[in-house]
């Protein structure tokens, strides 16, 4: 079984234009952590997480100081939040992004996965054009099929 | 990039064509040209400086100028250990909460004022550099500096240029301060306890006239500062919401580090009563903490190896000495002190000059490290001049950390420190709003240590 056989071919997606805010709400409503940003050619231009709102919110020296020094969550870190509004999706969003191709098999996505530590990789035409997502559990419904055809 | 390319290939050639028409031998003008590359590469192309360094180290051994055993050598391992065990003791620190607990003191001065703030962020970023390395101590003055800016509502700007000038000064108070520093207590033969006498007064005096002028420099800032407090009612309210209890790991960690500060500061006594080698216990001992650290923090060995010890800027560390050795090793640093000499008139005291603006103005563009690596050899090559050639090496640690100062682009703590502050505040420092106050404090403060190392009579 390839890639193509699990892939989710309707792919919710963001523009780049999109603000910090209207796309974390989207990620809420959609109940996912990530969604890939599109150019309306349908090219691949990054991937926005959950994960890229929080980097942005925490200080960036925090990691080096080791912890908050504060019972209560820090001024600076509500201000960012409020001014999320403020902050386009193509601000914060990745650029680098891991992508695969639709003739790939399950087990190589999961390979790449595993050791690039992503949830979903979107699939690509060689044109960079976005065909469909991938995510791990497409991955494990389609080994789960693959043993039962067996 | 391309222009960048093409000037750096042509000064790097036009360097070893011209040392070989000055009669140098080939291996010597293959070692000039070679280092000067890795020099501008730094300089121009400064995320490819590993790079440059492992094609350069490469080439020297390709084209014979230098052989396998003098590559070991010259890599100076015991100043890498040195870095890699103080690089595990700080991620010791960090974990333990170290750094948050500093911050959390800093905010929790008593009866804060503006002026005590300024000068209070100043003197604990200086003597902090000393302990820990300077990058590491200005990262956890930022986080308190823009707690207490966030909490009063003041531009943070003015108090970050101010600690990180105070670190630049600091770091030259001990060897623990500036990788420079353990790289020329390593050469030099020099003992921490030669630090504290000579450089840490030294380093005071600096600090004080780093302070003022600063003061001076940013006094409506500090009003401002002072203004807003009033009204806010000082840091009463910020205190209470401040939490962080000194933990039982705390203070273990703490314990571990002042004992390794303790032995570092001993370790001359220590050598002399035990019969080692010069500096063996200066070099080990941060060794010795971290694979104490290492047994206790088992669970996190790795972490701290992989994570919190920096091996892209310790690897390039290493094959810049290797070319630095290299000009040794070929004699071209023997050839450019003897024309030193000459030109100085075989004076200590014009030599000490030129060493200390020529590494001032060199590292408020260069990497220090870089800077001081290449100055090694030539004053290790001077030896016959003079019985000490102690100014000399002194002149090379405060210019490579004062000139530090100078240009936003002169440290690392600079650079780390101005792009938190780009980041977190989307504020831009410009070039010159930085250097006309560096080159306020960095002039005024190598011109000090100018003085010093020609008046004092223990310098000589």
């Amino acid at each position: 079984m390839k890639v193509q056989d699990v892939m989710s071919r309707n792919v919710r997606h963001l523009s780049a234009d999109t603000t910090v805010k209207e796309a974390a709400e989207l990620l809420q409503k959609n109940r996912v952590s990530g969604l890939p940003v599109m150019d309306d050619n349908g090219m691949l231009l990054g991937m926005f997480t959950e994960k890229d709102i929080l980097s942005h919110i925490l200080p960036s020296y925090i990691e080096k100081v080791g912890s908050f020094v504060y019972e209560e969550n820090p001024k600076a870190a509500k201000r960012k939040f409020g001014q999320l509004g403020e902050v386009t999706v193509s601000k914060l969003m990745r650029r680098e992004v891991v992508t695969v191709n639709e003739n790939v098999t399950l087990c190589e996505v999961a390979r790449v996965m595993l050791t690039q530590k992503v949830r979903r990789i979107p699939v690509v035409d060689k044109d960079y054009r976005v065909v469909g997502i991938v995510a791990r559990c497409d991955i494990l419904k389609g080994l789960i099929e693959e043993e039962r055809k067996a | 990039m391309l222009r960048k390319f093409v000037i750096l290939v042509s000064i790097s050639l036009g360097l070893g064509f011209l040392a070989r028409n000055a009669g140098l031998t080939m291996h010597q003008a293959t070692a000039i040209s070679i280092f000067s590359a890795s020099i501008m590469g730094t300089l121009f192309f400064w995320h490819f400086r590993l790079a440059f360094v492992f094609l350069g180290t490469s080439l020297l051994l390709m084209t014979r100028t230098i052989d396998l055993k003098s590559v070991i050598t010259f890599a100076s391992l015991e100043v890498i250990m040195f870095l890699v065990g103080m690089m595990i003791l700080v991620g010791l620190l960090k974990d333990a909460g170290f750094f948050a607990w500093i911050v959390s003191l800093i905010l929790r001065i008593k009866n804060l004022t503006a002026n005590k703030f300024f000068v209070l962020i100043c003197v604990i970023s200086a003597l902090l550099a000393c302990a820990v390395d300077e990058v590491t101590a200005i990262i956890f003055i930022v986080a308190a500096i823009f707690e207490i800016c966030d909490y009063f509502e003041v531009n943070p700007m003015p108090f970050l240029i101010s600690a990180v000038l105070a670190t630049n000064t600091g770091s030259s108070g001990t060897a623990l301060g500036n990788p420079i520093g353990i790289l020329i207590a390593s050469k030099s033969g020099f003992t921490f306890e030669d630090f504290m006498v000579k450089a840490f007064p030294v380093m005071l005096a600096c600090l004080f006239i780093a302070v003022m002028i600063l003061r001076f420099w940013y006094r409506r800032e500090v009003a401002e500062l002072d203004r807003k407090m009033k009204e806010f009612g000082a840091n009463d309210f910020l205190i209470r919401l401040i939490s962080v209890p000194p933990e039982k790991e705390l203070k273990v960690s703490l314990w571990v580090f002042g004992m390794t500060l303790v032995f570092i500061a001993l370790h001359h006594r220590l050598e002399l009563l035990w019969g080692l080698e010069s500096n063996t216990i200066l070099l080990t001992m941060p060794l010795f903490s971290s694979g104490c650290v290492m047994i206790w923090k088992w669970r996190k060995a790795r972490k701290y190896i992989e994570k919190d010890v920096e091996w892209w800027t310790l690897l390039f560390f290493m094959l810049l000495f290797v070319q630095a050795g290299a000009l040794k090793y070929t004699g071209a640093t023997d050839v450019l002190a003897n024309k030193l000499a000459l030109l100085s008139g075989n004076s200590v005291p014009f030599l000490t000059g030129i060493v200390l603006w020529v590494s001032t103005i060199g590292s408020s563009m260069l990497d220090n490290v870089v800077l001081v690596a290449a100055f090694i050899p030539v004053i290790q090559s001077l030896h016959g001049l003079s019985s000490s050639l102690q100014p000399l090496w002194w002149a090379l640690l405060f210019g490579g950390c004062f000139g530090g100062n100078i240009t936003l682009v002169g440290s690392t703590a600079n650079i780390v420190a101005l792009g938190i502050l780009e980041k977190e505040r989307n504020i831009h420092v410009t070039f010159f709003r930085w250097f006309w106050v560096g080159l306020a404090v960095g002039g005024a403060t190598a011109s000090l240590v100018w003085a010093a190392l020609l008046i004092l009579p223990f310098y000589r």
